[in-house]
């Protein structure tokens, strides 16, 4: 048999991990979504964000409260969360599952490339999916985005997406360590239509409504959008997106850490088979 | 021959909660006091009864478990202080189906494992093919391995933990759960692997596995290393010993104690065989005592009776107590 080449030193180690997170999230993508057929894939970036989309529009636009665009907005950025949220906690927890926690906990690799590859394709997939929605706003119930830069749109969902998957991460990570992870991840999607500004505009919402706002995801992505669609421009946005993208990236840093502490207490404990 | 794997007095104890609120702990002593040493290129066979401690010794090698206390080094690298170089060097796997995804066909799992292990993409696209036809799945490699039987998700476990090529190997039950057929396949590239020296550190159940396979075997029992010699000399340790084998039905545990308390009896075993028992008694008199054992079987059916030579699987018994 043939020695594997080894090969040192920093080019070597930032090609490999490249590599790794680009393997690892394609791959991981691809493991999970493999056994749905592309009408079920379908479905659930059409039917499912559509019925989001109708329930809560007309829901609003009944009481009276915000137009139409406003809602078709909110929900269809909030579309981000279906993939940041559980697209990418299954893409961890799935570990579990499939019992390859040992061989990933056994491996040499970065945990951090692999950790964060995790989410790759799913930030990709969820601004695929806010694109659905919005496409629908505007073919199903005419929503305007006349004065809208496609380019900036794009930056504030890229922006939901990223901050979404943050989340995720942290809940992937949680995943690791409770039997019942779908519990958080729907109360937090709940909340997310709640406090985000998605669906109740946040200058009618009370300040403690507001304050939880602030620190989950989508609330400023969500704000970006609408004021892109009403024609605003980068300065506009930019803050409200910086402090989305920090935002997602503290999640992503507090999952992480609590990866590793997994990691540890499972070699400590002994607890990996019980993973 | 220089010291591939190097183990000293490693011990591992688990605390488990035995009150609703986790406030009673109580100790459970997985590996006792187990110390040895493994050549370069040899395969050492780690053999003892389910909760004896083997999987847990193969997990604090291959850097999974942290010992409680004692060392133990891998090509010379800490198992705790330098685990990230033990990886490096070692490839394991525990046996069963899982571990896998089963959702990627059987070589998108080995890109994927090939990524983990930093190993080059150019060699990696070598590599692959390379190991699909040495577990002999070319063929299949890009059928999801869902469908796969479960000797082929095992021979997919080898070609994965060998992407590296690691020197050292930790196979954890490797045959376990396989048809006869499958397993004589593992065995036979666990063979291959030998002879290109990897060092190899095998647990089974199967005796005769252990006896092809190993240049030497330690028997593990409540944690402790009992025995520990080539299984040559292990089989020499029983062969003042004859074995009695005898074809039975209904046998209960009051006649095995029974039976313990003969005289001249060594050792009783009863293994259930569908609707058959096999009773295996040892013995220093052999052929001699076999109308006494009779005698108290008085009422059940016997059949087949055979006086045979002692085994490794009998060196064993012995050891661990039947």
């Amino acid at each position: 048999m043939q020695r594997t080449t080894t090969q040192t030193g920093l080019l070597y180690t930032i090609i490999s991990n490249l590599r790794m997170f680009y393997e690892g999230s394609r791959l991981s993508y691809i493991a999970l979504f493999h056994w749905l057929r592309p009408s079920t894939y379908l479905a659930s970036k059409i039917i499912m964000p559509l019925n989001q989309i109708l329930f809560f529009t007309f829901l609003g636009e009944f009481s009276g409260q915000n137009t139409r665009d406003f809602y078709v907005i909110g929900n269809a950025v909030q579309m981000a969360a279906i993939s940041g949220i559980y697209g990418v906690t299954m893409s961890i927890g799935g570990d579990r599952w499939a019992g390859t926690l040992p061989y990933l906990f056994g491996a040499p690799s970065s945990r951090l490339v692999m950790f964060l590859g995790r989410a790759f394709f799913h930030i990709l997939d969820g601004a695929v999916g806010v694109i659905f929605g919005l496409v629908l706003g505007v073919l199903v119930l005419g929503l305007d985005l006349s004065q809208a830069d496609p380019l900036l749109l794009l930056l504030a969902i890229i922006a939901a997406t990223i901050s979404s998957s943050g989340l995720g991460l942290l809940l992937g990570s949680v995943s690791l360590v409770t039997v019942n992870v779908w519990f958080f991840n729907n109360t937090l999607y709940f909340l997310l239509l709640l406090f985000s500004g998605a669906n109740i505009a946040r200058d009618d919402m009370p300040a403690w409504m507001v304050a939880v706002g602030d620190i989950l995801p989508l609330t400023r992505s969500i704000e970006a959008a609408r004021r892109v669609a009403a024609g605003g421009s980068f300065d506009d946005i930019s803050g409200l997106l910086t402090v989305e993208v920090l935002l997602g990236l503290f999640y992503a840093s507090f999952g992480f850490t609590f990866f590793r502490w997994i990691e540890f207490q499972a070699r400590r404990r002994g607890t990996i088979d019980r993973m | 021959m220089s010291i591939a794997i190097e183990v000293q007095n490693l011990r591992r104890v688990y605390r488990a909660s035995t009150s609703i609120l986790g406030r009673e702990k109580k100790e459970i002593v997985a590996v006792s006091d187990v110390s040895f040493d493994i050549k370069q290129g040899e395969l050492f066979g780690l053999l003892g009864p389910n909760g004896a401690g083997k999987t847990t010794t193969v997990k604090m090698l291959a850097t999974l478990l942290i010992p409680t206390s004692g060392t133990a080094t891998i090509a010379g690298y800490d198992v705790v202080h330098q685990a990230q170089k033990v990886r490096e060097s070692i490839g394991f796997i525990f046996g069963g189906e899982r571990g896998l995804y089963w959702r990627l066909s059987g070589e998108d799992n080995l890109r994927y494992f090939a990524s983990l292990y930093r190993l080059d993409p150019s060699e990696a696209k070598k590599r692959i093919p390379y190991l699909i036809e040495l577990v002999g799945l070319k063929g299949r490699e890009n059928e999801k391995i869902e469908g796969y039987s479960r000797g082929m998700k095992q021979r997919l476990h080898i070609a994965r933990t060998l992407l590296h090529d690691p020197d050292i190997l930790f196979l954890d039950e490797p045959t376990i759960g396989l048809d006869p057929v499958g397993a004589r396949e593992l065995r036979s590239i666990v063979r291959d692997l030998q002879s290109e020296k990897k060092t190899i550190l095998l647990t089974t159940h199967y005796m005769f596995e252990a006896d092809a396979l190993c240049d030497r075997i330690g028997v593990i029992k409540h944690g402790e290393i009992v025995a520990l010699d080539t299984p040559q000399n292990l089989k020499q340790g029983v062969q003042d010993l004859s074995v009695i084998e005898m074809e039975v039905y209904g046998i209960g545990s009051e006649v095995l104690d029974k039976l313990r308390a003969q005289p001249h009896v060594d050792s009783v075993s009863l293994e259930d065989r569908e609707q058959k028992q096999a009773l295996v008694i040892q013995s220093s008199h052999g052929s001699e005592i076999v109308q006494d054992v009779i005698n108290n079987l008085n009422g059940y059916r016997v059949e087949r009776v055979v006086v045979r030579e002692p085994t490794l699987e009998d060196a064993y018994v012995r050891l661990v107590g039947g």
